[in-house]
């Protein structure tokens, strides 16, 4: 198996004057969840349309494991997807959905698929036109995790799921994980890429400005520390990595901090500390302060 | 807070509330304006350039008395209608180009009605403008009010530009309001199955169906003597009962703008007590699934073939079983009058003495519904991928090749059975009212269409690759098109090059004579550049998804 499940190089796509998508380079290293992040109009959706082999590039390309994206009959005998916006066939049912994905797609695992089925709680026996945003998409769900194919790429799958259902879609990411599947998720609810993915890429007017894991994501960036104490103030002037000193009280202070704690570890352990958290920041902190920056 | 039970805020609401209504014609206008230009162009076009190329055509073929003999012949008849005052020129353009109009505009209208009410609501175009202060029914009404304005505005420009090219103005006040009353009719059936039925596929084949029985109605009543009160129970049999330029009749018109005003309320009425993207007839919300041809691509591409399949089978196999039955009628007036056999030979309508040749002139009409269907279902899927339902098929191991194989050969197939099966409905029409055609005379006649059908596969496939949103229009374009052409250019005395540009000019009529194997082979090359051609332009360009 390649080490890579999708990887892209110098890809590009000008729709006329508009550039969608820069010169992009990412590799999803296989068995891991990568999730895929940027506004609106960031180029997300270009960037599927072209790893689907739905578009074809101004210049660049992709690769789904060895495969060049644009040989489709190749490339997705080994992916699945499931679309922001799910349409259906009105007049098939259900079932009848998921039996001409099943039979037409990369293969399907018939008794997995009905165990999602009832996990996701699904009625097959309604016909297309009937369903609702979130049961549209929970048919696309169940059909793409069904498949058992290496590469799952969903793009915004849960938009239309209520909390339990996005529980659901969670824990099946995480079985897909366990049996070495790749999973590239493009989602805004960063609070479940951040406890699904492990690597995450931000893209911005087309353009990547970060890829990185999630942990390291964090450890780039500022936690948010709070420390009581008794007797004098810690000395925090010119420690590294601290910045924003706030006294919120005559006995506490609030900094944030970059980097390696060591040294702040050893400033404060000259004070007499009584009470001391840590607030590592999210992903939508980590997030908002890419735009931030940008905007700036 | 403050601004309540001020003045001014209300003020500023009535003024909103006309704003929003206008805001809501303006994008039906929107919706119809470039296809209501087409149809507007087209008849008055037609209309025109018959009725002032008229002295022409009659002075350059034959005199007046031989065309009116002519046209007494029951098949002829049956086809444009029957002929009431050949001797001027409003009188030939209402029997040449009237029927052809009439139906054109009807169809325009009832799709256009049904895409723009049941179309946008089912795609959920209008559940942001519903959520606004503008209830369902005044949007509805705002949409068929478009319609019907774009209707009457054809109606009268055809009046104007007859009475411009010097016809009398009350016939063709007449004729104009009779094309402009059919479209009204079937705009009206159309937004009123539009809120009856619960999609637009449904409510545009009601329609279609209620148009087909009106257009075989008027033929029955036209072809067969004893039966002509069937003209008053359809649009088009009450357009011909009107006479324009000879009876001057106003009646029947009243009659189909009372049906039409009848049609338009009860829509309102319908509309008033439905939900939004609900229906009168609702479908089911449950059934178990019918796995039949799912397994494969080419297997659902025949799936979803069926149902239209059968819908179309049933339309043209009526009208051809009706050919068919009429043919003794026509044989019996022509042993009957043996003069008009001779005239008709003159005329160049060389083999409608004979029921084989009787039957040519009418298979080579064949070629519109066949190649139109082909049209159709190839634009079905331009729908499908601009609609997403095929996203998930493009996601999955299928080449676009591979599906539009799928496509072009399920279509392919389905019009050989619609061929076959109309040579077969005039087969079984002409045994039983005992007229001698041959089982394989009538199956090889029915078939030659298939070329042109050919055609028009082809032309949609070179708009799927090239022009996905207008598949439907090329596609229709080699047989809807190539008739018209060839109507023109018969009626008008056009160059003989504007002519031969219609594929029905290289269409023999078989079974009177052997096909045109060279106009066939012509055809065929044509097919095959425009196929591959199309392939190209859809395997290379990006999806609409």
């Amino acid at each position: 198996m390649d080490t890579f499940a999708i990887r892209t190089e110098g890809l590009t796509k000008r729709y006329g004057q508009l550039l969608a998508l820069d010169t992009l380079d990412i590799a999803v290293p296989t068995g891991s969840v990568f999730g895929f992040l940027g506004p609106n109009g960031a180029g997300k959706s270009t960037t599927i349309r072209l790893l689907l082999g739905m578009a074809r590039p101004s210049s660049g390309h992709a690769r789904i494991f060895d495969t060049d994206a644009r040989d489709v009959r190749s490339a997705h005998r080994s992916l699945a997807y499931v679309p922001a916006d799910v349409a259906l066939w009105p007049q098939l049912t259900g079932a009848e959905t998921l039996e001409l994905l099943g039979r037409t797609g990369p293969g399907v695992d018939r008794g997995y698929r009905n165990e999602l089925v009832e996990r996701f709680a699904l009625d097959l026996s309604k016909p297309g036109r009937t369903y609702s945003t979130g049961n549209r998409q929970k048919v696309a769900l169940v059909a793409a995790f069904a498949t058992r194919a290496p590469l799952l790429v969903l793009d915004e799958p849960t938009s239309g799921l209520d909390p339990l259902m996005e529980r659901e879609f969670q824990r099946a990411v995480a079985q897909a994980r366990e049996r070495g599947q790749t999973v590239f998720l493009s989602s805004h609810q960063l609070t479940e890429v951040e406890s699904v993915c492990d690597r995450v890429a931000i893209l911005r007017a087309g353009r990547l400005v970060e890829i990185a894991d999630v942990a390291d994501l964090r450890r780039l960036h500022r936690s948010q520390v709070e420390v009581t104490f008794a007797g004098t103030a810690p000395q925090l002037t010119d420690v590294p990595g601290v910045g924003a000193v706030e006294r919120l009280g005559p006995a506490r202070l609030r900094f944030t901090l970059t980097g390696p704690p060591a040294p702040v570890l050893r400033a404060l352990a000259t004070a007499d500390v009584t009470a001391l958290t840590v607030h590592e920041p999210t992903l939508e902190e980590i997030f908002l302060d890419y735009y931030d920056e940008v905007a700036r | 807070m403050t601004a309540v039970g001020t003045p001014a805020p209300r003020a500023a609401r009535v003024t909103a509330d006309t704003s929003a209504g206008r805001a809501v014609t303006w994008l039906a206008v929107r919706q119809v304006r470039r296809g209501a230009t087409i149809v507007l162009v087209l008849v008055v076009g037609m209309s025109a350039m018959v009725a002032t190329t008229y002295a022409s055509t009659f002075t350059d073929t034959m005199d007046a008395a031989a065309l009116a003999a002519l046209a007494e012949n029951p098949a002829i008849r049956t086809l444009f209608g029957q002929p009431v005052a050949l001797d001027s020129a409003g009188g030939f353009t209402v029997w040449r180009t009237g029927t052809v109009l009439a139906v054109l505009v009807g169809v325009w209208a009832l799709l256009t009605a049904t895409r723009i009410t049941r179309g946008a609501e089912d795609a959920g175009h209008w559940n942001l403008l519903l959520a606004g202060r503008i209830p369902l029914s005044t949007v509805v009404m705002r949409h068929a009010t478009v319609l019907v304005a774009a209707v009457l505005l054809t109606g009268l420009a055809t009046a104007t530009a007859l009475t411009t090219a010097g016809t009398p103005p009350v016939g063709a006040a007449l004729h104009g309001a009779s094309i402009a009353l059919v479209g009204v009719f079937f705009a009206a059936a159309g937004v009123l199955a539009a809120q009856m039925l619960p999609n637009r596929a449904a409510a545009s084949g009601a329609t279609v169906a209620l148009l087909s029985a009106g257009l075989l109605l008027r033929m029955i009543g036209d072809g067969v003597d004893a039966l002509g009160w069937l003209r008053w129970l359809s649009p088009f049999g009450l357009a011909a009962l009107s006479r324009p330029y000879h009876d001057n009749r106003i009646v029947p018109l009243v009659v189909l703008a009372l049906a039409a005003s009848i049609l338009l309320t009860a829509s309102t009425v319908a509309t008033a007590h439905r939900d939004v993207q609900g229906s009168w007839l609702a479908p089911r919300t449950g059934r178990a699934p019918r796995l039949r041809l799912l397994g494969s691509i080419p297997a659902f591409a025949l799936r979803r073939l069926l149902r239209p399949l059968a819908g179309w089978t049933a339309g043209v196999g009526a009208y051809y079983l009706l050919i068919g039955l009429l043919a003794v009628s026509m044989t019996t007036f022509l042993a009957d009058n043996p003069r008009f056999a001779d005239l008709a030979v003159q005329a160049g309508f060389a083999g409608l003495g004979s029921v084989e040749g009787y039957v040519a002139t009418m298979f080579a009409l064949l070629a519109i519904p066949a190649g139109t269907f082909t049209a159709v279902r190839i634009a079905a899927t331009a729908t499908a991928e601009t609609d997403r339902q095929l996203t998930l098929i493009y996601a999955g191991p299928v080449t676009r090749l591979r599906l539009l194989a799928a496509e072009t050969a399920t279509t392919a197939a389905g019009t050989v059975a619609l061929t076959t099966l109309a040579g077969l409905a005039t087969w079984i029409g002409a045994r039983s009212a005992g007229a001698p055609l041959k089982l394989d005379a009538a199956l090889t006649g029915a078939t030659n269409v298939l070329p042109i059908a050919a055609l028009c596969l082809a032309a949609a496939i070179f708009a799927l690759g090239w022009l996905p949103r207008a598949v439907a229009l090329v596609g229709s374009l080699p047989a809807a098109g190539g008739f018209l052409l060839q109507v023109v250019a018969d009626s008008t005395g056009a160059p003989h090059w504007v002519g031969t540009l219609s594929p029905f000019a290289h269409l023999a009529p078989v079974p009177e004579v052997a096909p045109d194997w060279t106009g066939t082979l012509g055809m065929l090359v044509t097919v095959a550049i425009l196929t591959v051609t199309g392939a190209i332009g859809y395997q290379r360009r990006d999806l609409n998804t």
